[in-house]
């Protein structure tokens, strides 16, 4: 059993049909890519899984159990929890609040009486932005206010975690450092579901990839599988003329 | 049966004209995103013009119509775009409702300026083709009436066709799902603004034409609330359906007229006798009900224009601190009647403060902070006086107000509970409407309500007589009947509960507020259960309202049913909140002292000059002071789109320099007080008193801005130094590296250190 399934999801805006019977896995200690050109309905998947949008059909498992029809909050409470491509930061907070606020939301449900701030500087710490805590979070570059947004989603310390697009805006040496992070996580149990164009991020941290164009999975396996596979080169470069 | 079919045909007359304002609404809404509050004073004003027109300068009727309604009124709407709606790009849901708020007022206060401004009198708008009719299954219908259905029908379709078969209805809808695509793709979504606007006030002035002439002698204030009726029908339709608005209307004018019908024109039932002009609001709770929850909206825009900062514990109770021995100070240098206006004025702060933690924290909407009042009256009341009398009465005791507030919070959790799961938009509606409700219910309610609960016989009074008088308090063996005694009492209650408010935004809870506010999407998927929380803080808010209200009862003693409670004087209170700063308990102490002296202060000074210089009474009473009255308050509102963040800001950051120049503060504090020693030993008068103050406080930061210019180099870019101007405005230094590293978050691992030479 997967930790995540989600099976035969379909999802249409009026008439356009954004996700066709759609099956998406990710195992529990593993990091889970999921790749597809811009407009293949990553984004939207992420909306259906977290409780955002409802599904027209089909079913989110977790750990086994049918999530579909839950509020977004009771699905973070059993462990799902996000980052947004279009940054969703609290932009009247501070970095350190925007983190600290997201363990304070989870000390309602969790009723743990963690120290918190210990908790929100040790996040800081491992992701690297300690020494912007203080500062707006409307005024730091795009790349680090990705980080802050991994950083607030594991304050929840979800079962899994759903990144999209978390290196977009990094730089190459941020991104490396941010790859042994992701690993981290994983190794410490943190299971993590990918949505990067960043191939060789993928490539590199992923131990499984799925590939969505235009809301149809058209390819899973490895990652050396998904890099010769002729649909997933089509996807991206487009399709040769054949005469 | 015949009445049923008479009184179906008077109500789907009814509903036309519903009808037609409704679809101005949606079409406004639509296609600028913006939801116009103000429709409803357009079409009062437009029926006031037409009258003007035909009436008083005897245009013939035709003529006057098509000038009115195809002329003015969509030049009034794209004169209000042009000038005040595209102001509020990029501001939030607040600010976007504040501003139309002040346009009703503004449009309404220039009808009563122009048109009312020496009191009633009896305007009445003839109807088209006068009393012409036909006979419908037995009832006489006027022409006005069948020109009212037929062009409600034909506009409802127009529209529609308008929006989904042209290509302006194409744009129009494509400016407000994304205006810059709109652009990058060709389109103009300038025009398409101001087409929506046109039409949508068009449609107004249309439905305050055909609405007027229907209701005997036109009264501003009513009509434009006959019109705000119809922005049920407009809910029902989501704001967005045009078919939907023209349903929900036909059932509003149905709804009406039935009643009519099995109430005998409300003549059955004394009780619910107002229930006529409490149906729409009704209605707009059952709209809001049955609507499907919305989706959770993210961060409308990345950076909002509104900047709130927090001041820390110490700063809050220092200035508390300061507040108290300040009023103190100046209510000694104050005649008994100055004392009633700043008493007065720290209970309408009182009342702002409920709105700086809903509004200003929250981000959430209540435009009915006097129907709060009401309640608590009521509820106090009836607990500590009862039908008894006030004889044996002689103070408010502590039970009561804890009762009151309450009572304030349960009911403010009921009526906000269905409004919640929907957007602020629709929480402000829904406020609204219960304001209208509990005025026109409860408030103007002349029966006691009697009953038994458990063999116990029970009598609640409500305004019984007209009117409702509390005790003030005495606590602690201080009566506080004394109007200087009750003005410290006052502000230290907002001391009190203004500290409480910023202790709260400061803690845990206070966070998960601003992080609701500022993405309701990202709190879901962390888990916050949004409706729970936003719950919890308008209960809170209610009771603080309450709290607020009663003491504002207390002030005046004996507070009659149609004192401020008509739903207009909760907008005024709403609007000026925000404009004074919502984000800021100061904000709300300013509110006060605004509303006070608007309403009290500036046309007394007015009123005095028009009689010391008899012959420019015209230009001070008639002039200056009625537009100050009636206008006054609502073009400060307008402002609000250029500064969106409230004047409160605009203060402190006036007194910046005091904190950079310790020393200042001192001069500045001191001068302060040797006005107040001068005026309080008799030396010199009020006048000069309050003269020197004003002076001393504003010129003295200046003065220090010049005299210590290297203090404040770095003013004018947030209070950081402009870093793409290093190197041109002063040489660059070693040290500029790291700032220039911090500043571009470049991590401490990977900074290279300071060996670098630059």
């Amino acid at each position: 059993m997967s930790l995540l399934e989600c099976n035969a999801l379909n999802m249409s805006f009026g008439g356009a049909k954004v996700l066709s019977n759609v099956d998406i896995t990710a195992e529990a200690g593993a990091i889970t890519g999921l790749i597809g050109p811009n407009g293949a309905g990553k984004t939207t998947l992420f909306n259906v899984i977290t409780g955002l949008l409802q599904p027209t059909s089909g079913t989110v498992l977790l750990d086994g159990r049918n999530i579909t029809g839950l509020k977004p909050f009771k699905r973070s409470r059993l462990g799902v929890a996000r980052t947004f491509q279009r940054l969703e930061l609290f932009t009247s907070l501070s970095v350190r609040d925007n983190i600290r606020v997201a363990g304070e939301i989870g000390a309602k449900w969790q009723r743990n009486s963690a120290d918190l701030t210990a908790e929100t500087d040790r996040v800081l710490d491992q992701l690297g932005i300690r020494d912007l805590a203080d500062r707006d979070v409307t005024e730091i570059p795009t790349g680090m206010a990705r980080r802050v947004e991994v950083g607030r989603a594991l304050m929840t310390r979800p079962k899994i975690l759903l990144l999209d697009e978390p290196a977009s805006g990094q730089n190459e040496d941020e991104t490396d450092e941010f790859a042994d992070l992701l690993l981290e996580l994983c190794a410490t149990g943190t299971s993590i579901l990918l949505v990067e164009h960043d191939v060789a991020l993928v490539m590199k941290v992923c131990s499984f990839v799925q590939v969505l164009d235009f809301g149809v999975v058209i390819a899973t396996g490895t990652p050396e599988e998904i890099q010769s596979n002729s649909l997933v080169l089509d996807a991206y470069l487009g399709a040769e003329q054949t005469p | 049966m015949q009445d049923f079919l008479a009184y179906t045909v008077l109500g789907i007359c009814l509903g036309s004209v519903y009808a037609i304002a409704a679809t101005g609404i949606v079409v406004t809404y639509t296609t600028s995103g913006m939801f116009n509050f103000a429709h409803g004073a357009v079409a009062t004003m437009c029926a006031l013009v037409y009258w003007q027109l035909n009436q008083a300068w005897h245009v013939p009727g035709l003529i006057a119509v098509v000038l009115t309604i195809c002329f003015f009124a969509p030049a009034l709407g794209i004169f209000l775009e042009l000038v005040v709606m595209r102001g509020l790009r990029d501001t939030n849901e607040v600010t976007k409702l504040v501003v139309p708020i002040a346009v009703l007022l503004a449009i309404t206060g220039t009808a009563t300026w122009i048109w009312f401004r020496d009191g009633a009198r009896a305007i009445v708008p003839k109807k088209f083709f006068g009393a012409r009719n036909i006979d419908v299954l037995g009832q006489p219908v006027y022409y006005h009436q069948v020109i009212g259905v037929v062009l409600a029908a034909a506009i409802a379709i127009g529209l529609y066709l308008v929006m989904y078969r042209t290509r302006l209805g194409v744009t129009m809808r494509a400016t407000v799902d994304d205006r810059r695509l709109l652009m990058l793709n060709g389109g103009r979504p300038d025009h398409a603004s101001m087409a929506s606007w046109g039409i949508g006030c068009g449609l107004a002035g249309l439905a305050g034409v055909l609405l007027a002439s229907q209701q005997g002698a036109l009264q501003v204030f009513a009509l434009t609330l006959l019109v705000i009726d119809s922005y049920a029908a407009a809910v029902a339709g989501r704001l967005r359906s045009v078919p939907i608005a023209y349903i929900g209307a036909m059932v509003l004018g149905l709804a009406r007229s039935y009643f009519d019908m099995v109430s005998n024109a409300g003549q059955n039932w004394p009780a619910i006798a107002n229930m006529r002009n409490a149906i729409p609001a009704i209605l707009l709770f059952a709209a809001l009900l049955l609507l499907p929850q919305g989706r959770l909206r993210g961060a409308v825009v990345t950076r909002t224009r509104e900047r709130f900062n927090v001041p820390t514990m110490k700063q809050a109770v220092a200035w508390g601190a300061i507040l108290i021995v300040g009023v103190a100070m100046l209510q000694a240098l104050m005649k008994g009647a100055a004392v009633i206006n700043l008493t007065n004025s720290m209970a309408l702060s009182l009342m702002a403060l409920s709105l700086v933690l809903l509004t200003g924290y929250a981000g959430e909407i209540n435009l009915a902070v006097y129907a709060f009042a009401g309640i608590a009256l009521i509820a106090a009341w009836q607990f500590d006086v009862g039908p008894g009398g006030l004889a044996t009465q002689e103070s408010l005791s502590l039970a009561a107000i804890v009762l009151a507030m309450v009572i304030c919070a349960f009911i403010g959790g009921l009526i906000a509970l269905p409004a919640l799961r929907l957007s602020g938009l629709y929480l402000g509606l829904a406020t609204f409407a219960f304001g209208v409700i509990v005025y026109q219910l409860v408030i103007l309610q002349p029966r006691p309500l009697q009953g038994s609960i458990f063999g116990q016989q029970f009598t609640v009074n409500f305004f019984t007589n007209g009117s409702v008088t509390v005790p003030r308090p005495r606590w602690f063996g201080v009566d506080f009947r004394n109007e200087r005694s009750f003005l410290i009492l006052l502000t230290v209650m907002f001391v009190v509960i203004g500290i409480m408010l910023i202790r709260l935004r400061r803690s845990a809870y206070g966070r998960m507020i601003i992080a609701m506010k500022d993405s309701p999407a990202a709190c879901a998927t962390l888990g916050m259960n949004i409706t729970r929380l936003k719950l919890g803080v308008f209960m809170l808010s209610a009771a603080i309202a309450g709290l607020g209200g009663l003491m504002w009862a207390a002030q005046q003693r004996t507070v009659a049913s149609n004192n401020n409670f008509d739903g207009f004087a909760s907008l005024l209170l709403f609007m000026i909140a925000v404009v004074c700063g919502i984000g800021y308990v100061s904000g709300a102490l300013l509110a006060g002292v605004f509303l006070s002296v608007l309403s009290l202060a500036i046309p007394n000074v007015f009123q005095k000059l028009g009689s010391d210089y008899e012959s420019l009474h015209w230009l001070f009473v008639t002039g200056l002071g009625n537009f100050a009255k009636f206008v006054g308050a609502a073009l400060i509102g307008i402002r609000l789109a250029r500064n969106p963040s409230g004047i409160a800001q605009q203060v402190m950051d006036g007194f910046r320099p005091l904190r950079r120049v310790p020393v200042g503060t001192g001069v500045w504090v001191a001068s302060i007080v040797i006005w107040w020693l001068l005026a309080w030993r008799g030396v010199i008068g009020n006048w000069t008193f309050a003269l020197g103050v004003i002076v001393s406080a504003f010129i003295v930061p200046r003065l220090l801005m010049a005299m210590y210019p290297q203090r404040f180099i770095d003013e004018g870019n947030d209070g950081r130094e402009d870093l793409d101007m290093i190197g041109l405005s002063r040489p660059f230094i070693t040290s500029d590296r790291e700032l220039f590293d911090r500043e571009l978050a470049i991590p401490l691992a990977r900074r290279g250190g300071s060996d670098v030479t630059a």
